[in-house]
């Protein structure tokens, strides 16, 4: 097997066992990407130099076994909504052209800390809206498995990385399902926190009150202890949780048996692909057979889920893209007769259309007149949706569902009509509104193209959800697939 | 102006904008010494709104303003929460500013003053705490201004905005209010009340109505008004021109006018296009705050001795007239120099003169604070005891003073009218009795005959003679001895 | 209050495109309403879920009074906090007048 095919845990294991040293493995993936980066696009920049010396850097550590910690040498992928010290971050955004941070997200110091290795910065949808990685204000990325086939959004940079070696494991961002459904639809493990699990701090904001930073990686394993590095309190983050992180590894082989699994009649909604839907109930089936009980449950509200996502997230949105004007950092178009001319140019100009739309289905969601009508109802509609999962909760230890209703589509399938993109959330968002966690696990191939289980636990349940999705891993295959562009395994 | 009173009666609203005196910002690490900083010196990813910063809650701040709250009469809610106030400007980083809407800190609250010896009473409508904005400097002349430079040291330091109802009648009543509201905060430690550098900002919302009637005219925002002084004249001058509009049957705008002050008169900013739609909501990085009521009774409970309740104080305790009480705790400092100065032995009466009088005229016509000058309580403490001991006069330590003020140290001038200006020189006094009994023959004969007053007269008479240089009471003595 | 059923017109579309200082062509207004109108139709659906008896939830955390003591933390360095900066003059920020 080449390495750049390898998990965190067993390149740790052959780290720590001067099998390989942490040079030798990231120039093993910076040689990946060279040989296919320009097919996938996946990524933005990537910050070879930087890998190099924090590579050798990690090699000192290990030879002198200070400190090793299990991402201590790992080449890693960061989301481009990221921001890190002194390298280009941009949300995959024209309007932060060359924007340079002069700090780095706490996630990045926190896995600096760990000795990680940075790759470089993945291709997003830009700040993190989109279903498919074509609004990235940059180029669209390709999925691994199929070249005319999107990988998913708004992390899709960061899972095409992981599903065609180009990284070992990368972060992404969820605001309403971006790092699951990407992985799901390249045939990864991609987990959503809880909210406030995970410090947001010097994460380029999409909607505040649901971005979360995640894992993506090969398997749940990996899952775990990428979720290890970044979890726990931050005073920088306000809204990041006190409550203490458990050993996600501790739990993370006990098994479904006893378990309860709920299944939300809900979530095999309208125009979910009948293969899918197969897919799912052959993995509910599996998880039965290890020793889980199975019961169906309801979400009465998941219908009224997506709306109320168009509303909050993008009236967040609005107010957090209002800072992108081109006075302090980023483009500037020039041009304009006075500051108001040049700040509409500015954005005008800055930012794609996507973007454009969900500022002014914002701005126009809390504008005088309509904030009551919008606005609070969809904060309203949370509070039910938040109470849908408390009730579930009750009966079940987990909920079970497809992560995404289909597999990869086409490039350019659904670009021309918003609401058929937004469709692609439906499964993904109520987890983001009604602040649990989940994760996609790869559940079978549909016509050659990956599918992913989704397990939803309740909030600050990521042990449980990881728990879950391991066992299903282990009693399949699906994860050991890996994409045409990473190669068979030798 | 009395035309104007019969008609139309004044309504006054008075929002004031303090910045709250705290080592770091509103919600970071940043210092909030905006005003000696190189520019842009004092910030940091947060107070320049960088992509993917946060804010912290700075908790003093938060308790500053339950503490301003408090002196004013509020209410505080059980629950507050910020918002995000949401407008384009190139002094606001973020593109919003983080305030509070529809829960603030604290409600429904009263401010007692006095004008011209009547109680008055403003409501407070709302105490509540926001981030302040960084500045701009226009390049050239304002009008012409093809560029503005920006500086963010000042972007997020705490400002709390006090808004009032509209109880007030008149500029008099607008400028006692201000001046009543910042003696408060002055107190309470939370502002040091200097309205010229903007730590103390002012906006005055003035419409007239029919007198008698109960609505409420079209009202006018004035802004930019830098000075007791400026609230007073702009405040008058805005009372004139609606009264002048509405007189010659023409309507008033309801928009926004800046106070120039150099030419006294308010100028309308233009007024916008689109209305202003803040679109606010919920700060979604910030939980929310619950205020419980130990908190609270913990913040109550270091409050210090308010104005109204030390002017109370001073009126029983040293028998000073309402007025002088009033205007003796209209400043923290001044007060505390009154009490110490009392306090070292000086009669209260003399010192509230003094302090009311001379010193607080030469500190106008310098535009100083009291605790600015070099006289200190114990100077002036010298001063009163050298006139009450009849060393120097009345006159003389007037001049002294001045000598005392203008002085970096007071200690010389105070000296040289204890020692030297005063006729000592017994040759002297002697000449000076001799001369007031030749001259006065009848008086000399009454004193003999027992008659004190007679003696008072020849007193005043070689006051008179020596120009005031005399110590009476050793021309008391003299006399005595002389005619006895 | 406006009803939200009612079509969304191309003045509101400028309207808030101008509130969002948003720069907008003709044609954009057009396409943005139909599209605008389409997402919010769709959105209506948020009317059928009875929230008459339902409080907001604008922070879906339990924590409260989330403080930091009032300490001075380390700036950037100037040159740090303006090394992004589109224009600039010496060490401030440079933007075209305000006026219009």
């Amino acid at each position: 097997m080449k390495l750049y095919q390898r998990t965190i845990r067993d390149l740790h294991q052959m780290l720590v066992d001067r099998e390989i040293s942490s040079v030798e493995l990231t120039d093993a993936v910076l040689s990946q990407i060279d040989a296919v980066g320009d097919t996938t696009k996946a990524y933005l920049l990537v910050t070879r130099e930087l890998a190099l010396r924090q590579a050798q850097a990690a090699d000192e550590r290990l030879r002198a076994n200070r400190d090793v910690r299990p991402l201590t040498g790992i080449p890693i992928a960061l989301k481009d909504v990221l921001c890190v010290r002194d390298v280009v971050s941009t949300a995959g955004s024209k309007i932060l052209r060359g924007f340079t941070p002069p700090y780095s997200a706490t996630v990045v110091e926190r896995l600096e800390g760990e000795g990680a290795v940075f790759l470089g910065k993945t291709n997003c949808d830009e700040f993190a809206m989109g279903s498919s990685n074509e609004n990235s204000g940059y180029w669209p990325v390709r999925n691994p498995w199929s070249l005319d086939r999107v990988p998913g959004g708004s992390s899709g940079g960061s899972a095409a990385a992981v599903a065609s070696g180009e990284a070992i494991a990368a972060l992404g961002s969820d605001t309403g399902g971006s790092i699951r459904q990407p992985a799901a639809l390249t045939g990864i493990v991609g987990l959503k926190p809880t909210y406030g699990r995970v410090s947001r701090y010097g994460l380029i904001a999409f909607a505040s009150s649901l971005d979360q930073i995640g894992p993506m990686t090969r398997d749940v394993v990996d899952g775990a202890l990428l979720l290890q590095a970044i979890a726990g309190h931050d005073p920088s983050d306000s809204t990041s949780s006190l409550r203490p992180v458990p050993d996600y590894l501790a739990t993370l082989t006990d098994g479904v048996k006893g378990m309860r699994l709920g299944v939300p009649k809900e979530y095999f909604v309208a125009g979910m692909e009948p293969a899918v839907e197969q897919s799912i109930r052959d993995a509910i089936r599996l998880l039965e057979q290890q020793g889980a009980s199975i019961e169906e449950v309801s979400l009465p509200h998941s219908d009224v889920a997506l709306p109320a996502y168009y509303i909050i997230a993008p009236a967040e949105a609005s107010s957090n893209l209002a800072r992108y004007d081109g006075t302090r950092y980023g483009f500037q178009a020039g041009g304009g007769r006075n500051l108001i001319e040049e700040y509409m140019l500015t954005r005008q100009q800055g930012f794609g259309a996507e973007v454009k739309r969900r500022i002014m289905l914002g701005t126009y969601a809390l504008s005088s007149g309509y904030y009551d009508a919008y606005y609070l109802q969809a904060q309203k509609v949370r509070t039910l949706i938040i109470e849908d999962f408390k009730q579930a909760f009750k009966k079940v230890d987990a909920l079970l569902g497809a992560t995404s209703p289909t597999a990869a589509f086409e490039l350019g399938a659904k670009t021309q009509d918003p609401v058929a993109m937004y469709l692609n959330d439906i499964i993904t968002i109520p987890a983001n509104l009604g602040n649990v966690c989940g994760i996609s696990v790869p559940c079978g191939l549909v016509d050659g193209l990956p599918i992913g289980l989704q397990v939803i636990a309740p909030g600050f349940g990521e042990a449980a959800a990881l728990r879950v999705a391991y066992a299903f891993e282990a009693a399949t295959q699906f994860h050991k697939a890996r994409s045409p562009l990473m190669g068979a395994a030798a | 102006m009395s035309a104007i009173a019969t008609r139309y009666e004044v309504v006054v609203g008075l929002e004031v904008h303090a910045q709250i005196l705290t080592q770091s910002k509103m919600f970071c690490g940043c210092s909030t010494d905006y005003l000696t900083a190189p520019p842009n010196a004092n910030t940091c990813p947060v107070c320049l709104g960088l992509p993917g910063s946060l804010p912290v809650i700075n908790r003093r701040a938060v308790e500053a303003t339950i503490r301003t709250a408090l002196a004013l009469n509020c209410e505080i809610p059980e629950f507050s929460k910020f918002d995000r106030k949401n407008y384009f400007y190139p002094d606001l980083p973020k593109g919003y500013q983080i305030s509070q809407y529809d829960l603030p800190l604290s409600r429904n609250g009263h401010l007692e003053f006095d004008l011209n010896g009547e109680a008055r009473r403003c409501g407070i409508t709302r105490v509540h705490l926001e981030e302040d904005t960084g500045k701009l400097l226009h390049e050239g002349a304002i009008h012409e201004a093809q560029a503005s430079l920006v500086n963010f040291n000042r972007a997020g330091v705490p400002l709390m905005e006090i808004v009032s109802e509209p109880d007030l009648r008149s500029a008099d009543e607008a400028r006692e209010y201000v001046m009543r509201l910042r003696a408060i905060l002055q107190y309470i430690g939370v502002n040091h009340g200097d309205m010229e550098s903007g730590q103390l900002r002012c906006d005055a919302n003035v419409s007239l109505r029919p007198a008698g009637s109960a609505g409420l005219g079209t009202k006018v925002e004035v802004k930019n008004m830098n000075s007791f002084r400026a609230i007073h004249r702009a405040i008058e001058y805005e009372v004139e021109r609606q009264t002048q509009v509405l007189e010659s049957g023409g309507r008033l705008a309801q928009e926004t006018r800046g106070w120039n002050d150099a030419r006294g008169l308010t100028v309308s900013q233009r007024s916008k296009e689109y209305a202003e739609d803040y679109r606010y909501f919920p700060e979604p990085d910030l939980p929310p705050l619950d205020v419980s009521r130990e908190w609270v009774a913990q913040i109550r409970a270091g409050l210090p001795e308010l104005p109204a309740a030390r002017r109370e104080r001073f009126m029983t305790a040293f028998s000073l007239s309402p007025y002088d009480a009033a205007l003796l705790t209209s400043s923290k400092t001044m007060a505390e120099f009154f009490e110490e100065t009392v306090r070292l032995g000086a009669p209260a009466k003399t010192a509230a003169n003094w302090i009311l009088g001379d010193f607080s005229r030469l500190l106008n016509i310098d535009r100083k604070e009291i605790d600015d000058a070099s006289i200190k309580p114990r100077h002036l403490q010298q001063l009163i005891s050298l006139v009450d001991s009849g060393a120097i006069t009345g006159k003389m330590a007037k001049q002294t003073f001045e000598a005392m003020y203008r002085a970096p140290d007071p200690g010389p001038a105070l000296e040289a009218a204890r020692g030297s200006t005063q006729i000592s020189g017994d040759a002297e006094l002697d000449r000076i009795v001799d001369q007031v009994i030749a001259e006065n023959v009848k008086s000399v004969a009454d004193f003999r005959a027992g008659k004190e007053q007679a003696l008072k007269f020849l007193i005043g008479q070689g006051m008179k003679i020596s120009r005031g240089r005399a110590n009476p009471q050793r021309l008391d003595a003299l006399l005595r001895e002389k005619i006895q | 209050m406006p009803e939200p059923e009612s079509e969304l017109s191309s003045r509101q579309v400028e309207h808030v495109a101008r509130l969002a200082r948003l720069g907008i062509t003709p044609e954009e207004v057009t396409r943005y309403r139909d599209q605008l109108r389409n997402i919010l139709h769709h959105i209506e659906a948020l009317n059928r879920a009875d929230t008459s008896k339902v409080p907001a939830t604008a922070h879906p955390l339990e924590e409260r009074n989330v403080m930091r003591e009032d300490r001075r933390e380390p700036s950037l360095p100037a040159e740090a906090a303006l090394r992004n900066a589109p224009s600039r003059e010496d060490s401030y920020f440079k933007v075209k007048a305000i006026q219009e």
